[in-house]
């Protein structure tokens, strides 16, 4: 592979990352309202307070000016205060990326790991009944409203069996090993609610690569040539037929950090999709570019890794 | 046979280490000795910050008052103003000063003595830099002068009222605030442009870097301690054991030990916690949520008046910027007479909230306004009449004279078609628009609905660009504030749309400076008996606020006001109130936060999925390995 490749790539991504952050920018400050004025009725801000505020806000200045200390600002680390509460930036991020990580991260690997298993075995054992039970049941989760599933598990588990706490990430009350169970219980449902709301996804794309790598020459060629059906399976179908999988799922651990928006919202989980929904509104511009860097720069990053990834996972890839 | 052995096994070992680890932790739990009284509370919206200056919305001023102690309070019978901090005000005969009285006994959660320096301190901070929202409660250029350990004289330069709305302030440790009054005395008299300018930029420096501390480890003197904040989760608050209001959780066990104040995303979820024992109290529940709560076991539901009032707001043109657009027939009395007539309250109340608002008239609430709250007579209201409705307009010359169905004015141009804005953010603001929809369609106007977002709501009310708005208003328990939104000075400000009436402003102006109690509130009555007769807004409903608390677990709750629909928790309860009040139904309150394991051995659970999980795993590739033995 060539690090001429390598370099392009790279290249890529640095450009991607630097358009995100001007569209970034002056996608909020297109939008018609201002942090100031949103708040000015509920906090009985007259006139004066409101373009004092704005001033310090550093939102009077023309927005060229805006957009050149922000970007010099971010090339130093520095994301600024937000606008609600005052707090650093990166402390209110920081407070929530543990939650995010546990769960959404926690939901994509047990969902790609999961589905990728049902897809295989659909796909190598089309028309059976897990094939058909599985397509079935993975269209019906993928295409069911995450928040719908959500509260119907709060309604069972929490309202008629009482088996687990209804929201949150802790009762606060626990320290220790305790603490651990105690979010643990909290974890469960939305963790299962992603999970059921994803695996779908992943079983369906694997299933699908899968039944045509199976078609292929090459995959007769091991039959004939002898060689045990899992064997054909695992050493010659599954890694040609994971391409478009690997894709999938390198783009879907880049959201990791986006959060889950519905979920986070149904089980009061505080992670950065409900924080990224706060900020939206209260035009908290501060935080909204911060954790849209955040997110777009995992985005990126894994993507890259993906690219590079697929120069060893596939010798055609990279060659000019 | 080797992997389905393995796999029982490891399952085995799982089930063993984990059940014991996790049913040890569970029994340590239930044996301690001596668990404090926790109170859980649920809130749908989270607290904006931790810095008093920047408090405005949801919960914070229960934030506010468990942790600091507010000078003057509102009194839990009917809102008027109670001694707190400040126990007495005494006024002058002319009413330009009063005597305040402070109490000697408070005391700092880090120790200090709470002493009248702490509020002259506060009061001075307001008023020297302008805080906003707190500034309103102390018009008239205030001064402060201590005069010896327990009086203060509070002077202004008009006759006021001020003390008594109540003035709602808390007080402030001055060793831990005093260090953002940088600005120093302001310039002598006669000074130039530029030294006042100079003085103007040092408050503005004071003012921000107040409201930008980030006050993390909160003091107050109230009775209760700031324990933890979670954004977005939970605050956490721990009886403060010398509070000079007297503690009762140091000597009666059954008295709250912990308050956990619970955000919830998301209201469903917050009724299952209250169903699962996990929440003693929910407030905020929509209609549906409230009724499903009936008649369930150990829960109660309560009614309480929000306080806050639907309408419907006319654009009368002025704003500034020139760019409203209302329609002259609004100008009509006749025509807005008209529109009150064609509107079925009752329907809106039963469709829109089932039945859970009360139909409104006076833009005062009966709840929150006591007794200002002037109870339209019948003769002056606007009844649900659409005949009478289509009689006065035709009577007035606005005729369908194209027969599209859609009145004229009277010179036979401009259709009478309106432009409403409902905001889909605000309770029921969209589904009246619907009904209002079809009330007007029967009296022959057209209605055209743009729904927005509050934000984007706000920058039309600026603006001027409609002819209504189907919003709501919540007023202050002292009737000046929402009074003041009718008059032709808050055109630009809190005017809905730039209302005026010369006789009204001089209503305001005299029920601002009115001495006397009564004298006043003859003034408030004839300014509501104005408003609901000149229709600037029309007044739909009146909101409750849906509350449901559990029985088996806290009892000694009492509404604010002491009315049947006050608040039982939050709105303008106090903590000697509420939090100090309640007691743990049984001796050992059992902390909220293990109801929602139902007595579950954790450890069963675990190893059985585990188990079953890997048993299952091994079952696959077993049957992988029949199947290519088969071929």
């Amino acid at each position: 592979m060539g690090g001429a490749y390598l370099a392009k790539k790279l290249l890529h991504a640095f450009f991607t990352l630097l358009f995100v952050l001007a569209f970034n920018f002056f996608l909020f400050r297109v939008l018609p309202s201002d942090p100031v004025s949103i708040n000015a009725r509920s906090q009985r801000l007259t006139e004066t307070d409101i373009q004092e505020q704005l001033e310090n806000f550093g939102l009077l200045e023309p927005l060229p000016t805006q957009f050149v200390r922000f970007l010099s600002n971010t090339a130093q680390g520095d994301f600024g205060l937000s606008f609600r509460t005052g707090q650093p930036v990166t402390e209110a991020i920081a407070a929530r990326i543990w939650p995010t990580v546990l769960l959404v991260g926690l939901s994509t690997l047990l969902s790609t790991f999961f589905g990728v298993l049902i897809g295989i075995k659909g796909a190598w054992q089309r028309g059976s009944a897990f094939d058909n039970t599985s397509l079935f049941g993975s269209l019906i989760f993928y295409s069911m409203p995450e928040g719908w599933l959500g509260m119907i598990l709060i309604l069972v588990f929490v309202g008629w069996l009482g088996w687990f706490p209804a929201g949150g990430y802790t009762s606060g009350t626990e320290t220790g090993f305790a603490h651990i169970v105690d979010v643990a219980k909290h974890l469960f449902l939305p963790c299962l609610t992603l999970t059921l709301g994803y695996i779908g996804e992943y079983a369906i794309v694997m299933r699908s690569s899968l039944l045509e790598v199976k078609d292929e020459e090459f995959v007769a060629t091991a039959r004939a040539k002898g060689v045990k059906d899992t064997d054909v399976r695992r050493r010659h179908a599954v890694p040609n037929a994971l391409l478009p999988t690997l894709t999938l799922v390198f783009y879907s651990f880049g959201f990791v950090l986006g959060g889950a928006i519905i979920i986070e919202y149904v089980f009061s989980w505080p992670g950065l999709g409900s924080l990224t929904y706060d900020a939206i509104n209260e035009l908290d511009y501060p935080l909204l570019q911060a954790i849209f860097l955040l997110t777009s720069t995992a985005v990126i990053l894994f993507n890259l890794a993906a690219d590079i990834l697929y120069v060893y996972l596939d010798p055609r890839v990279g060659e000019n | 046979m080797k992997g389905v052995r393995r796999a029982i096994a490891l399952g085995v070992v799982l089930w063993i280490s984990g059940g014991t680890l996790m049913t040890g932790t569970a029994s340590a739990q239930s044996s301690e000795p001596d668990q404090p009284v926790i109170y859980d509370l649920g809130i749908d919206s989270d607290v904006t910050s931790l810095n008093p200056w920047k408090l405005c919305c949801g919960w914070d001023y229960e934030y506010l008052e468990l942790v600091y102690d507010v000078g003057i309070t509102y009194s839990q019978e009917d809102l008027a103003a109670a001694p707190k901090i400040v126990t007495s005000w005494t006024p002058s005969e002319d009413h330009m000063s009063y005597t305040l009285k402070v109490r000697t006994d408070a005391v700092w959660q880090d120790g200090e003595p709470l002493t009248v320096e702490d509020v002259a301190f506060t009061f001075n901070f307001i008023s020297k830099y302008d805080m906003p929202f707190f500034i309103g409660y102390f018009p008239f250029n205030p001064t402060f002068e201590v005069v010896d350990e327990e009086t203060l004289i509070w002077r202004a330069d008009k006759p006021m009222f001020s003390p008594e709305v109540p003035a709602y302030s808390m007080i402030l440790p001055e060793h831990i605030w005093g260090q953002f009054d940088t600005a120093g005395d302001p310039p002598a008299d006669g000074a130039s442009k530029a030294e006042l300018d100079a003085y103007e930029a040092k408050l503005k420096v004071g003012r921000t870097a107040a409201r930008e501390f980030t006050n993390e480890h909160p003091i107050g003197s109230g009775p209760f301690l700031f324990d933890e904040y979670v954004k977005g989760q939970y605050m956490h608050f721990v009886a403060n054991p010398d509070y000079w209001g007297g503690a009762p959780s140091v000597n009666d066990p059954t008295a709250i030990d912990e308050i956990y104040i619970r955000v919830y995303g998301n209201k469903e979820a917050m009724t299952q916690a209250l169903k699962a024992g996990e929440l003693d109290f929910a407030d905020g529940l929509t209609p549906a949520l409230f009724n499903s709560l009936e008649g369930v076991e150990n829960i109660e539901t309560h009614v309480a008046d929000a306080g806050t009032w639907g309408d419907i707001a006319f654009n009368f043109g002025g704003q500034s910027g020139g760019k409203a657009t209302n329609h002259p027939a609004l100008q009509d009395l006749v025509v807005r007479q008209a529109i009150a007539y064609s509107i079925d309250k009752q329907e809106i109340v039963d469709k829109v909230f089932q039945g859970t608002a009360a139909v409104g008239d006076s833009v005062l609430t009966p709840g929150k306004n006591g007794s200002w709250y002037l109870d339209i007579p019948p003769e002056l209201e606007y009844s649900y009449d659409p005949a009478k409705a289509n009689q006065i307009l035709d009577d007035a010359g606005y005729l369908d004279t194209d027969g599209d169905g859609v009145r004229e004015m009277p010179d036979g141009t401009n259709p009478l078609k309106l432009e409403f804005i409902a905001i889909n953010d605000v309770d029921g603001s969209v589904d009246t628009g619907l009904l209002m929809e079809g009330y007007l369609h029967d009296i022959g106007i057209e209605m055209q609905t743009t729904t927005v977002d509050t934000n984007k709501a706000y920058e039309i009310w600026g603006a001027g660009e409609f002819d209504a708005l189907i919003w709501d208003w919540s007023p202050d328990p002292d009737p000046d504030f929402i009074l003041s939104v009718f008059t032709t000075g808050e055109c630009g400000g809190w005017s809905n749309g730039c209302y005026s009436n010369p006789e009204y402003d001089a209503l305001y102006i005299a029920q601002k400076s009115a001495l006397d109690r009564d004298q006043r509130a003859q003034i408030v009555n004839e300014a509501q008996t104005l408003v609901a007769s000149d229709l600037p807004e029309i007044v739909l409903n009146y909101w409750s606020e849906l509350q449901a608390y559990r029985t088996d677990t806290f009892t000694g709750y009492h509404p604010t006001p002491n009315v049947e629909n006050g608040w039982l928790m939050l709105g303008y309860g106090t903590p000697e109130n509420n939090y100090l009040e309640l007691r743990a139904v049984t001796e050992d309150a059992v902390p909220a936060a293990d109801a929602s394991s139902g007595g579950l051995n954790w450890g069963l659970i675990a190893a059985i999925v585990v188990g079953g999980v890997a048993v299952a795993f091994v079952l696959m590739r077993r049957r992988g390995q029949g199947e290519e033995d088969e071929e």
